[in-house]
């Protein structure tokens, strides 16, 4: 008998309790659970691109803090009235949003974005650890009213790349290829108020400090409360498209995030280089920035990078995750879904 | 990525339906919460585990945005935070292991040990087992028991402890060869006692 069957024999007379056994564990969650505090919506990946996640191995985007201390804000929710804008970034993006050509999409049609996404993934198989860098190019019809079970995804995921200093794991090219176009989600339980399909963002307050209210709606106050606002920015900047007076309102709202600062330059997931509004998320030890072209103040991309290595598990400076949208288009129609 | 239709769906689909319906997260405790409760129990013995079973699901529901969705279970993100929270309670499970080897009396199984047969062949190494297990560093004990208890591999260990799969294997292998040492040492008796001769 070696050591290890030794070992699974120690203690092997501890019997797995039944669940009538667990009921004062269970009665805690569940006093959690009814806690009239408003949970939080984060949304699944960091810049909520539906099937952004790459799927197969055992590959994972880096989970910045996985098992970080939460610092949700779980608060009752409260009444915020817009500080005065201090992001003269984000005033001159309000402004210049009337200079593009403006979309008109009708019930019924689709919007079509065409974007690029980089997230490092790290893979862990029997032969060992290893990291690389993923990129994909997708397309995504979203209905102009209705949830992502409505919308239909094309993507390629593009040869990896390796993680600084890092060589890619084989297993890495197995991901490569095409897939769709297919059903974008089978399930989509996004809470109502953080809808972004057109016909809901067309109905958002065109008055700044309104639009501020709604993005604190059901938020609490402090840091964890700001970064929540600002992910709900970047839902309404990524695959979303809204009308020039909303996104005015939106910009404005923006500019006044406590702690949003201007970062001098920054490359989108294209490899655009712009420049860069940013709000720390000290929960997750990253920033978050959105980017826009330098000159005509259009919207570029989103990304993210480490500023606290221990909470984000990666060095300082590293670039966690990276958007680009490159078009966006209106459609009569989604393409076939293959089946 | 979109959700598969299938009769069960994974821990990561609950775990996003929380998001929205807290009432989801229930399922992840009907799941796993006996298996944990097991495994926290073995190391430190009841009366902590009721307080650490409990306050890992608290903490894995509040962290539940956080949770990566493209892990369909979560058994090596639970016993992660299990880990931790056990790590609050290092100094009894190394007293439970040393009064174990300097009295031959588990005060862990001592509740238990009516249940069964196990017991006979476990108490025999039991001593010896506890001493090495109390002598190693917590983070190789972490790494050994949720391989050899949970049957976690070693990417799901390491998953759980938020460390590369290589540290796994080299902690492992470290434990291992520290319970060999203290096995194999001296002791005729068990030898004797447990060996059967076609082995």
């Amino acid at each position: 008998m070696n050591e290890m069957t030794r070992l699974e024999r120690f203690r092997a007379e501890v019997p797995r309790p039944e669940m009538t056994e667990l009921r004062r564990e269970e009665q805690r969650l569940r006093a959690a659970m009814l806690d009239p505090s408003p949970g939080r919506t984060r949304r699944t990946g960091r810049f909520r691109l539906a099937a952004a996640a790459t799927a197969g191995l055992a590959a994972a985007a880096v989970a910045a803090g996985l098992l970080a201390v939460d610092t949700g804000p779980e608060r009752p929710a409260v009444v915020h009235t817009m500080p005065v804008a201090h992001v003269e970034l984000l005033q001159r993006a309000a402004d210049a949003a009337g200079r593009t050509p403006e979309l008109h999409p009708r019930p019924g049609q689709f919007l079509v974005y065409r974007s690029m996404t980089m997230n490092p993934v790290e893979s862990n198989t029997e032969k060992g650890h290893g990291r690389y860098l993923s990129s994909e190019r997708r397309t995504i019809w979203m209905p102009v009213e209705g949830d992502s079970t409505h919308a239909v995804l094309e993507s390629d995921v593009l040869p990896p790349k390796p993680y600084p200093g890092e060589k890619i794991p084989p297993e890495a090219y197995r991901e490569v290829g095409h897939s769709g176009p297919s059903k974008a989600a089978d399930f989509d339980r996004t809470a109502e108020w953080l809808r972004n399909d057109y016909a809901h963002l067309s109905r958002l307050p065109t008055d700044p400090a309104k639009m501020y209210e709604h993005l604190y709606a059901h938020l609490g106050t402090g840091p964890a409360a700001d970064a929540q606002a600002w992910q709900n920015i970047g839902g309404m900047l990524t695959e979303a498209y809204m009308p020039v007076a909303q996104r005015r309102a939106l910009f404005r709202a923006a500019a006044a995030v406590p702690g949003v600062r201007t970062v001098g330059r920054a490359v989108d997931a294209a490899g655009r280089t712009g420049v860069a509004v940013s709000l720390d998320d000290p929960g997750l030890g990253q920033r978050d920035e959105y980017i826009f072209d330098a000159e005509t103040y259009a919207y570029l991309g989103q990304r993210s990078v480490v500023i606290d290595a221990a909470r984000a598990g990666t060095p300082v400076g590293t670039v966690v995750a990276s958007t680009a949208q490159l078009s966006v288009r209106v459609a009569d129609r989604a393409p076939a879904v293959r089946r | 990525m979109s959700e598969p239709s299938r009769a069960e769906p994974d821990d990561a689909s609950f775990i996003r339906r929380s998001r929205q319906d807290p009432e989801a997260f229930a399922e992840v405790f009907r799941r796993h919460a006996p298996d944990i409760k097991r495994y926290v129990t073995r190391r430190l013995g009841a009366d902590a585990a009721e307080d650490v079973v409990a306050e890992t699901f608290l903490t894995a529901f509040r962290q539940r945005e956080k949770y990566d969705a493209s892990r369909p279970s979560a058994r090596p993100w639970l016993y992660g935070i299990a880990t931790n929270l056990m790590g609050r309670h290092v100094r009894t499970e190394v007293r439970h292991l040393r009064a174990l080897r300097r009295t031959g009396v588990d005060p862990v199984t001592a509740a238990f040990a009516d249940r069964s047969d196990d017991r006979v062949t476990a108490e025999a190494s039991g001593p010896r087992l506890a001493a090495a297990l109390a002598a190693m560093p917590k983070g190789r004990r972490d790494a050994l028991l949720l391989f050899a208890w949970e049957g976690l591999s070693y990417p799901e260990v390491a998953d759980a402890l938020g460390v590369r799969v290589g540290t796994v294997r080299s902690r492992i292998n470290r434990a291992r060869a520290q319970l060999r040492r203290e096995l194999g040492g001296t002791d005729v008796r068990s030898a004797v006692s447990e060996e059967p001769v076609h082995e």
